[in-house]
């Protein structure tokens, strides 16, 4: 029951009170009664001070001393709320990026996978650099090798993506899925959260079909339920039954619904798959057995593979090039993500010194104006331990501020960035804000805080300087300089940012304006499975059937079966086909050339809007048993037949895939060119056949004038009708097809875009506080010059100048540091671009236009000084 | 003010001041100046506590919890601080007389040794 400083006086009062009755009653005369009993008490002050200093510490008196500084601060910060407000929000979205931006980071690239033994883990990759392909994949033979031939591994699990059209959930539909044999979990070293997962029982052409549901699936569609155990799926022809849940972890190498065993998929069971070398579609997964390094395994691996290579060289070309790689699988999983991450963590740094820098500026400028008001205060008797406290109480006020929004904004930013990152790697799904970062950032706000206090000079104890004479402001060399530094670095930076995004924005409009060849907007894509190999009659009656159905829909201009949406198929059928034509004999050692194999339905070009540049189109007649025939791309009558005519003339595929016989097709007619892997077209060279010779396609494309989306329910219920468990899924014009094919890009474009925006709003406010401040610091100068003849327009134009100074300066110094830095950072990380001229001369502009509007708010202002007013001033 | 202090008042011993604050509140509750007043009139107007100095040790008294405070309504109708012993207030009180007692007996023999009386 500490009492109040009230109760004390009131103690005092009561006491002194007492006294003086007492003697008034004793027959004295008040007032001397008064001075008798003050005399008898003592100083009041000290008795009270010592009073206090029973209950009160020392520390509690320079608290609360600091509780009204602060009080003081947010008064005196009220008064400049503009700038308190400018501090405040950049500290804050340079705490809340960074903070966002780092735990991301973190979350993705640093910390480790829920796998067990992770770092004995490893991903092994077949390319063929010479085809272009990244990643080959992996055929059963080659596994087989590399099962029976190494022993630095200690176990190989083996993973394939199959389609499955499911039935038995819900409605009818495609889930992606894992085909593995039974060593694929054992050696990931996942667990089950739920039953069991499949192991060794469940290999063999006579297991049981089993399946394993993903914990992401298990969780959003069967919401945990555990009954879900025991469940007959219908995979396509295959059942398989649900044995267990899979514990949460990063799905790779695809984001599948099921993982399943071998037998559910009839592909995985025929010849082609069982003995084809060069029939890859499987990833491989390593275990490096005990005491093996990573680097030991790599070069075991590699010996293998090149040994299979020498041993087998009509599976392997040499212009190929094949290659195999060994990576940590954390690595493998989190190096798509590596680049855009380091990338958004470089511009939140950027953003983040632009906004330090700026904050600095605003803070200095501010003290410099305070010189006259703290020269005042020391003249009243303020120690200069007290003008500091009111320094410090006033950045705390600021910075704590910011600090505090800086942790409020840091969660919505984690949300956005993660959802992000999300497009690069699955781990960013379980972001969650990293507290750690946000002490630190929130630390690091309350150092500048103290630091920023101690920017401004005290006066001298002895005030005799300028700072009592005069009200108005001395802007010394020193201080100047040290201003227009900090802004012309901000520009610098900024332009930076600016640069990078105009780079990417360039990009992105070139790949959404570039004509693709397609009639983009007036095509409606679906796709509509048949199950894997069926080639039957029967299969190809029933597109038929849907063709023509849907052909009787209203407003359908056209419709078409294919085998591949354009750009969504993109990668799905590998690096192409080897093929031949008739008169065309391949140099010595050279490769046999690759098309891409396409099955169509007649009428095909017309809907997607593919012109027919000279022969015939396929018709109804182009069917089995009839003569074999083929549509080529532009490229491939150009490069096979530079000297004639490639219409009626044969090709044959060479590719194993086809058997041995070589089966001539007459070509009949040449289409433009279109690339339907990539959104910037390259040439391509394509082979067109008939669906109904070649086996069904599995895509249907509807061509419409009217809205293509009011299509898609009139076609499923076709769909239904003739095959009421038929997946009918996807529907998309192909124009948003290439929308979604570029949204990673998009993005990108958008974020940096937007980190870019916040630089230039931050230099802008730099630029202009800082020429505000010397304007101001110049009124006199000012009014001295217009008083002896200077024009208002002349004032404008030299301060606008000097604001164009600091942004050409920047400008330069932010081309020659990019440059630099874009330099060492090509050294270090692969496929840096750097911008083109268009993308620098545009951010300078943009960078320059906003300086100028940022300038000529002080500039107007210096060329309307009122004469009068300046002179009197001082 | 110290120079118009009475030439013949004793200066009152290091510590004892808070002894002397218990004694007087034995008789019960007390303000400050009432405090002050009974320590006077009991010595003979030769101990005159400054209350300057009275005041911040009965604060002290009272956070170490040998008095407790409130507020009330002196017989002169002032509103004043009433101090009160505590119970451990009278423990202290007899600790410290006895320590008086010790105190003064030791100083006693020094001064007036049993041989030369």
């Amino acid at each position: 029951m500490r009492p109040e400083q009230r109760d004390l006086d009131d103690e005092i009062r009561g006491h002194l009170a007492l006294s003086i009755q007492e003697r008034i009653e004793r027959g004295a005369d008040p007032e001397a009664a008064r001075l008798a009993a003050l005399r008898e008490f003592g100083y009041v002050p000290a008795a009270r001070e010592s009073m206090r200093a029973v209950w009160y510490s020392r520390w509690f008196d320079m608290a609360q001393a600091l509780v009204q500084d602060l009080r003081v601060g947010m008064r005196s910060l009220w008064r400049a709320k503009g700038l308190a407000a400018t501090v405040v929000v950049t500290l804050a979205l340079g705490i809340g990026a960074n903070a966002a931006i780092f735990s991301v980071v973190r979350t993705v690239l640093l910390s480790p996978l829920v796998n067990r033994d992770e770092a004995r883990l490893i991903y092994i990759r077949q390319s063929a650099p010479g085809l272009g392909t990244g990643n080959l994949t992996f055929s059963v033979p080659e596994i087989a090798d590399f099962k029976s031939r190494t022993t630095s591994i200690s176990a190989f699990g083996d993973f394939s993506t199959v389609d499955f059209t499911m039935v038995g959930f819900g409605e009818p539909r495609i889930v992606k899925a894992g085909v593995v044999s039974g060593s694929f979990f054992e050696v990931m070293g996942l667990r089950p959260v739920l039953g069991r997962l499949l192991d060794t029982r469940d290999d063999g052409l006579n297991a049981a079909g089993a399946a394993v549901l993903t914990n992401r699936f298990w969780i959003n569609s069967f919401n945990r339920d555990p009954s879900v155990i025991g469940k007959t799926l219908k995979l396509g022809a295959r059942t398989a039954t649900v044995v267990g849940v899979l514990e949460p972890s990063v799905p790779y190498p695809a984001d599948t619904e099921i993982i399943a065993n071998v037998v559910t998929s009839p592909h995985h069971l025929g010849a082609t798959m069982i003995s084809g070398r060069t029939h890859r579609m499987t990833e491989l997964f390593g275990r490096l057995a005990p005491g093996v390094t990573l680097a030991e395994g790599r070069a075991e691996l590699v010996a293998v593979h090149a040994a299979m290579v020498s041993e087998h060289p009509d599976s392997y070309s040499a212009t190929a090039g094949m290659q195999l790689t060994a990576t940590p699988l954390r690595d493998q999983i989190t190096s798509p993500a590596r680049t855009i991450l380091l990338l958004l963590l470089a511009a939140a740094g950027v953003v983040f010194i632009i906004a330090c820098s700026n904050v600095a500026n605003l803070i200095l400028a501010r003290s410099v104006r305070r010189e006259g008001e703290l020269a005042v205060r020391a003249a009243l008797g303020a120690s200069r331990g007290a003008l500091r406290r009111t320094l410090l109480a006033e950045s705390l006020v600021l910075c704590g501020a910011g600090a505090v929004l800086g942790v409020l904004l840091a969660r919505p930013f984690v949300a956005v960035v993660a959802s992000f990152a999300a497009r690069f790697s699955v781990r960013a799904l379980d972001v969650t804000l990293d507290t750690s970062v946000l002490w630190v950032g929130a630390g690091l706000a309350m150092a500048a805080a103290v630091l920023l206090a101690y920017v401004p000079r005290l006066p001298a104890q002895t005030p005799t300087g300028p700072g009592l004479v005069s009200a108005g402001v001395r802007l010394t060399p020193g201080t100047n300089r040290r201003l227009r530094v900090f802004a012309t670095m901000q520009i610098a930076l900024s332009f930076v940012l600016l640069a990078g995004a105009g780079m990417l924005v360039a990009t992105l409009l070139a790949r959404q304006t570039a004509s693709t060849g397609y009639d983009t907007r007036r095509v409606l894509a679906l796709d509509v499975p048949a199950p894997l190999g069926d080639y039957s009659a029967k299969a190809i009656g029933f597109y038929q059937e849907i063709l023509r159905r849907v052909a009787e829909l209203p407003g359908v201009d056209g419709v078409a079966v294919g085998s591949f949406v354009p750009w969504r198929d993109a990668g799905s059928f590998g690096p192409g086909v080897s093929f031949a034509v008739e008169g065309l004999v391949p140099a010595d050692g050279e490769e046999e050339p690759r098309a891409r194999l396409r099955i169509v339905s007649p009428g095909f070009f017309d809907v997607v809007g593919v012109p027919l540049l000279a022969g015939r189109a396929f018709t109804a007649d182009d069917r089995r048993g009839r003569e074999a025939v083929v549509i080529v791309s532009h490229s491939v009558a150009q490069r096979m037949f530079p000297n004639g005519e490639a219409l009626n003339r044969t090709m044959w595929w060479t590719d194993p895939y086809f058997g041995k016989a070589v089966v001539p097709r007459r070509i009949v007619g040449v289409v433009a060119d279109v690339d339907d892997e990539n959104v910037v077209r390259a040439p391509a060279l394509t082979v067109y056949h008939p669906f109904q010779q070649m086996g069904v396609a599995g895509r249907v494309f509807v061509r419409t004038a009217g809205n293509p989306y009011a299509l898609v329910a009139p076609v499923r219920r076709v769909v239904r009708e003739l095959a009421p468990n038929q997946p009918v899924e996807r529907p998309a014009t192909l124009e948003d097809v290439r929308a979604r094919v570029l949204t990673p890009e998009r993005l990108n474009a958008f974020v940096i875009s937007g980190f870019a925006g916040v630089a230039l709003l931050i230099a802008m406010v730099g630029v202009a506080g800082v020429l505000a401040f010397g304007v101001s610091a110049r009124t006199r100068e000012f009014g001295v010059r217009l008083a002896i003849g200077s024009t208002p327009r002349s004032l404008l134009m030299s301060v606008l100048s000097e604001g164009m100074a600091i942004v050409t300066i920047g400008i330069a110094a932010g081309i020659a540091g990019g440059y630099a830095c874009a330099g060492i950072a090509a050294s270090y990380v692969a496929g840096i671009e750097l911008p083109g001229v268009v993308p620098v001369l545009a951010a300078a502009a943009v960078l320059g236009s906003a300086a100028i509007l940022a300038s000529l708010m002080p500039a107007a202002r210096a060329s309307r000084v009122d004469v009068l007013q300046a002179l009197r001033s001082e | 003010m110290a120079k118009q202090r009475d030439q013949q008042r004793l200066e009152l011993l290091q510590g004892t001041l808070d002894m002397l604050i218990l004694r007087t509140l034995q008789w019960g509750p007390q303000h400050g100046h009432g405090i002050g007043q009974a320590i006077r009139s009991q010595s003979d107007e030769l101990l005159k506590v400054e209350t300057g100095s009275l005041s911040p040790a009965m604060h002290r008294l009272e956070k170490r919890g040998w008095l407790k405070s409130e507020w009330g309504v002196s017989e002169a109708n002032q509103k004043a601080k009433y101090y009160q012993l505590t119970a451990a207030g009278k423990a202290q009180l007899s600790r410290e007389r006895d320590r008086w007692s010790q105190l003064v007996g030791a100083i006693g023999r020094i001064m007036n040794p049993a041989g030369t009386e």
